[in-house]
């Protein structure tokens, strides 16, 4: 079966040179006519894109002109059987139909052309035989390649697609032994362009292909040279396995643009910009699909290199520097170029990431003296919004690089001008175009943990005294209200004009910054803004239609809350704060959705954390409205925690007493365990398995299932929380996020007392049992819950947790790890774990059972910054 | 044909959206998914789905093998970006599918959809790579805080990442998780995207990852007695076999990303429930070599550098 397509000396259209009249000689030495056809070199027995296996296969055909039958199929021997007479005839004695057969050509060029390609046919065939055995018997050793030629090139396709390793080095080798092995070979692919020999192209596509992949850095710098790689990338656009031919090079000339902002006078960095261009988009989008890891790594370190030394190069001349910041500054350069030499500064300074660590930061310094800073104040003004937020994208850069850079140029600039811009640019409305990096940029100008001193002091006391009020008065402005807080907008007057339409998305971004700064700053906000009647003012996005406002201003609320500011907390139950939250709350009616959620999660961390003042003031103030959700267990705990408050105010007059627990808690310890456990707490040091306490053993069947009858489990009480107070410790955020509290104790402290009851009506009966002679307050029957669903808990302390994740490297990997090994039997747990099992397992049950939600993160902040010692193996790898 | 489905056509060509349309379709998505509970009911017929991980070209085999969005009722399991090359292109075209038919689709959260996770295992740098700055990163990864945290078919079936957590007992305390926020590093929510069943372990126990606990079957009897629920499905951790089930056919992992980082050479599945709730599991392979089509991959017109 032959295939037409993939003729390998087929030249179209078909030509009047290859017509010819097959004669064949009878048995009575006449020459018979057997029709006039076309005659074509072709392999026999052809199968797509595969190489000639044997070099017999190629075969002379002679089809029909008229019905296009098959007049001869004959294939070309090795043996010297033809003879060529009187230019026009080709004639042979074929062994198969044995008698000899004649090709008449009507013109002389089709005769040489079919006489030429028989005869280098042969020549092949004796060249593959040897080669078949150099290939084969010389234990694979390769010693030369043949001459780039067309001929040849399905032999060096074989030896470049089937070499085994070792022969890929001697490839290799070979290939970079002769110098014009590239050059000739692309010269054959314009002459097979040329003649559109689609198999020549689909042959030097693989063989190109094959020899990319050789991944050798002495070829890649030899067809990655000016010379060679256009020709290199077209010859890739003859992917066989694609239908349609490519078109890179089209795609390099007419569409890619090299925009040089500043002639650059060395032809180094010319050569080597465009070189990684084309290098980027061979790997990217020409080979994307076929690289190894390996050799896109070689690409990539080729890329990497070649900016790190346009960079050298271009820093060292001092000419280029100063005319690119001339140009930048001078008020005649157009608006157009102004734009290119932004997006030119840009791709300076995210491409300074290719020098060495240690290079960087002086070029990063040299922008900033040269005054990179004064040029992104001005793009930040621009009309076109494409520039300002690429000056936001250099800023990032900057902020990346070593963010005390643009902080102390922040301090020095006058007015602050920047800071200012990127508020107001936090609250522009970009269109469609996305400009989250406002708010990331303003983080990082803001943010206590990493940094503190004189200058975040300045630019803080800057955002607090000048900004703050203008991001309130949006919220105001954008959210529906009454008149009342119209009249007074808190910030400067006139800056901001009526935005109802305000971007939901901006709305949200400010939100996130105020629950950032409640965090970062809680005295100066605390004093300037929050006990300043802003709260309220945040909270009017209580009255927006879209669900994610209202949600974020309950985190706003659930942040502050988190601070354990006494004055804070009489705040909101002077100013009755909560009842747009509540009634939000109400509003959402029994939708079970992030609001519903959000504000549940309120409530409980209120009640866990025995926030008495609010706990009450919520029930006081609002159960009429909260009634009617007092199916909700969460609600049903607040409530009896709310009894509890008002059968225990003996002694009690604190609002954030010290130790609430001891309030609430008549379980089984005596009480100067309590304390001792208190002061483990506090200490941060607690692990749980080295306190031989009386715990009482639960009872799990000798089979090992847990008792599946729910409250019939005796619960131990009295056990302390303390697996929740490692649980902080072990939480990173709250000690970085409350260093510059002078609360700080306070707040962990009460931190760590938390996390008590949840309730659950369930068999009550059963539960007062076991709490006989104790109390019969109602709380009972939430400890009846508790037990209502103990499976056999096994819980490690947290303290074994950490060493967990110091010691885990990878724990994603184990995906795949763990199919064939297993991780940790049960029994060969550290004694610790152990203990815990048989000791302390009823204590952790009950403790993991009512504890479903106080994982929250202090805040909105990004939790990125909260990464470093205790994060999970998945984020012990992360090095960003 | 309206913006969103011109859109949908895009992505199914493999195609990644323009930043402006991420951000318009991301803003439509928060406020379809902040609507959702943290343990959305589904109703079945529905089709499970486990990790798919970027891997768009297997993806499509699914849906191939699954049926096309709005005529199948698909529920996924997370971890829809990292690791595969086309994480971009995958998790837009589950969201825009979410956006388009928010009845026909559910999508919850799995351990990799998270700022953290993102930054180390490729989501971040994919869209630094084809998008040049990190802003369609951002946004996507604002949209995870709004995913869902698990899944109730028919009140029979408990649908959630990775698997159980100490701090719940009843679906009841899924609830009061203020899911919008990055997935933190330990607690209830951390626990139900990373936590894993575990054979060996009687209860719980620490788990390799550093985060989650792994749980036994004792676990699981109890949890699905107290909820009456009839098992807990869930992905997170690859099967060869593309689903296996535990613990006496209480706990079941549906691995839906064949050839797993397009090396690990194992099957995948999805779990097809009718409308009484039979199971079948249709296991597959990945996309052959053919049908992953030429990189979407544009590269920058303009250079200055």
């Amino acid at each position: 079966m032959v295939f037409n397509y993939s003729l390998l000396f087929l030249v179209k259209p078909i030509a009047r040179y290859q017509r010819v009249k097959v004669y064949r000689l009878n048995d009575d030495g006449k020459w018979d006519d057997q029709g006039t056809g076309h005659v074509t070199v072709d392999y026999l027995e052809m199968i797509a894109y595969v190489i000639i296996q044997r070099s017999e296969e190629l075969a002379l055909f002679v089809f029909d002109e008229e019905d296009n039958e098959t007049l001869l199929s004959h294939r070309i021997s090795p043996d010297d059987i033809y003879r060529k007479q009187e230019d026009t005839i080709i004639s042979w004695r074929d062994s198969e139909y044995c008698t000899d057969l004649a090709l008449s050509f009507q013109e002389n060029t089709g005769c040489s052309y079919i006489w030429e390609h028989i005869c280098k046919v042969q020549r092949n065939m004796h060249f593959n035989s040897l080669n078949h055995e150099t290939f084969h018997t010389m234990n694979n050793e390769l010693r030369e390649l043949p001459a780039v030629e067309l001929s040849t090139l399905p032999i060096i396709l074989k030896i470049v697609t089937e070499s085994s390793l070792a022969d890929q080095m001697q490839l290799t080798a070979l290939i970079l032994n002769d110098q014009a092995f590239f050059q000739k070979l692309m010269k054959l692919f314009r002459i097979c362009e040329d003649l559109e020999n689609v198999d020549g192209l689909h042959m030097i596509f693989k063989i190109v292909k094959g020899i990319i992949m050789l991944n050798s850095p002495q070829v890649f710098e030899k067809i990655f040279g000016d010379e060679l790689i256009i020709d290199i990338i077209g010859s890739l656009e003859y992917d066989p396995f694609v239908p349609q031919v490519q078109q890179y090079r089209k795609f390099l000339k007419e569409h890619a643009v090299f925009k040089e902002v500043i002639p650059f006078k060395n032809p180094v960095v010319l050569s080597k910009i465009h070189q990684t261009y084309r290098v980027g988009y061979l790997k990217d989008v020409v080979l994307a699909r076929v690289l190894d890891e390996a050799t896109v790594a070689s690409l990539n370190s080729i890329i990497h290199s070649n900016n790190a030394i346009v960079i050298s190069l271009l820093k060292d001349d001092s000419t280029f520097i100063q005319e690119l910041f001339a140009r930048l500054r001078s008020p005649t350069t157009s608006a157009e170029s102004k734009k290119n030499l932004v997006y030119f500064l840009h791709e300076f300074c995210s491409l300074s990431k290719s020098l060495q660590m240690g290079q960087q930061l002086p070029i990063f310094r040299d922008l900033m003296n040269e005054g990179i800073v004064d040029i992104i104040t001005d793009a930040l003004q621009s009309e076109d919004k494409k520039i300002v937020l690429m000056g936001t994208d250099i800023l990032i850069l900057f902020l990346n690089q070593d963010p005390s850079l643009l902080r102390s140029y922040v301090v020095r600039q006058e007015e602050n001008l920047l800071l200012g811009l990127l508020v107001k640019g936090m609250i522009t409305d970009f269109g469609e175009d996305m400009h989250c990096q406002f708010l990331e940029i303003l983080r990082s100008l803001l943010d206590s943990v990493t940094f503190t001193g004189a200058q975040r002091d300045t630019i803080v006391e800057t955002f607090y005294e000048k900004h703050l009020g203008q991001l309130i008065d949006v919220i105001i402005l954008s959210c529906p209200h009454d008149e009342a807080s119209t009249g007074k907008l808190a910030g400067t007057a006139g800056r901001v004009e009526s935005q109802n339409s305000t971007k939901p998305e901006i709305l949200l971004n400010i939100c996130e910054l105020l629950c950032f700064c409640v965090v970062h700053h809680p005295y100066r906000i605390k004093c300037n803004f929050l006990l300043n009647n802003a709260i309220d003012k945040v909270l009017l996005l209580t009255q927006r239609r879209e669900k994610y406002l209202v949600a974020a201003a309950v985190r706003f609320v659930r942040t502050i809350l988190s601070r354990h500011d006494e004055h804070l907390i009489s705040h909101f139950v002077k100013y009755s704060l909560l009842k747009s939250i509540v009634d939000a709350f109400v509003a959402n009616g029994n939708r079970y959705n992030v609001l519903n959620s959000a504000v549940l999660e309120l409530f409980e961390y209120i009640r866990k954390e025995n926030l008495k003042l609010l706990v009450k003031h919520i029930v006081d103030s609002f159960w009429n409205q909260l009634v009617k959700f007092e199916h909700l267990p969460s609600l049903q705990s607040f409530k009896v925690k709310y009894k509890q408050f008002l059968e225990n105010c003996g002694p009690e007059t604190n609002v954030n007493a010290p130790d609430p627990r001891k309030r609430i808690d008549e379980r089984a310890l005596e009480k100067e365990e309590e304390d001792y456990f208190n002061e483990e707490s506090d200490e941060e040091d607690t692990t749980s398995a080295s306190h031989p306490q009386k715990v009482q053993s639960q009872p799990v069947l000798s089979n090992g299932v847990a008792v599946s009858c729910p409250s019939s489990r005796p619960r131990s009480g009295g056990l302390v929380d303390y697996d929740d107070e490692d649980d902080e410790d072990y939480r990173p955020p709250p000690r970085k996020q409350t260093e510059t509290s002078e609360d700080d104790e306070g707040s962990m402290e009460s931190l760590g007392l938390k996390r008590k009851l949840t309730p659950k009506e369930k068999e009550p009966g059963l539960a007062k049992k076991q709490r006989l002679g104790k109390s019969s307050k109602p709380r009972d029957s939430v400890f009846a819950a508790l037990c209502s669903t103990l499976s056999q808990a096994v819980l490690p302390s947290k303290k074994t947790a950490n060493a967990m994740h110091l010691s885990t490297q990878s724990g994603e990997e184990n995906h795949i790890e763990k199919e064939s090994g297993s991780p940790r039997s049960c029994d060969n747990k550290s004694p610790n774990e152990g203990n815990l099992r048989e000791k302390e397992s009823p204590r952790n049950c009950s403790e993991y059972l009512h504890s479903p939600s106080d994982n929250r993160q202090l805040s909105g902040e990004d939790p990125r910054s909260l990464l470093p010692s205790k994060s999970s193996p998945e984020m012990v790898v992360n090095g960003s | 044909m309206s913006d969103l489905d011109r859109q949908i056509e895009q992505l199914k060509k493999c195609e990644p959206l323009k930043e402006s349309e991420v951000k318009a379709l991301c803003l439509k998505a928060m406020e379809i998914l902040v609507e959702e509970s943290n343990v959305q009911r589904v109703d079945a017929p529905v089709t499970i789905c486990g990790d798919i991980h970027g891997q768009f070209y297997d993806m499509k085999e699914l849906f191939k093998v699954g049926g096309d969005c709005p005529k199948t009722n698909y529920l996924f399991l997370g971890d829809f970006v990292d690791r595969g090359f086309y994480s971009v292109e995958t998790f837009l075209l589950l969201l825009a599918l979410k956006v388009r038919y928010p009845d026909r689709i559910t999508l919850i959260r799995g351990n990799h959809e998270s700022r953290q996770i993102t930054q180390v295992y490729g989501f971040y740098d994919e869209c630094l790579r084809k998008y040049g700055s990190v802003n369609v990163w951002r946004y996507c990864t604002e949209i995870f805080d709004y995913l869902s945290l698990s899944a109730l078919i028919e009140n029979k079936i408990f649908s959630v990442h990775g698997g159980l957590s100490p701090a719940i007992s009843t679906l009841d305390q899924i609830r009061t998780i203020d899911r919008k926020q990055e997935v933190p590093h330990d607690g209830a929510m951390c626990d139900l995207l990373w936590s894993d069943p575990e054979d060996i372990v009687d209860g719980w126990g620490l788990s390799p990852r550093g985060a989650g606990f792994l749980f036994g079957g004792s676990v699981v009897t109890s949890f699905n007695h107290t909820n009456s629920i009839d098992y807990i499905c869930r992905a997170h951790q690859l099967v060869m076999e593309g689903y296996k089930w535990m613990f006496n056919n209480q706990i079941v992992t549906v691995w839906s990303a064949p050839n797993y980082c397009y090396r690990c050479g194992n099957v995948a599945a999805i779990l097809e429930l009718d409308e009484n709730l039979n199971k079948q599991f249709r296991v597959f392979d990945a996309a052959p070599q053919e049908s992953r089509g030429t990189p979407a991959k544009k590269p920058a017109p303009d250079y200055f550098l």
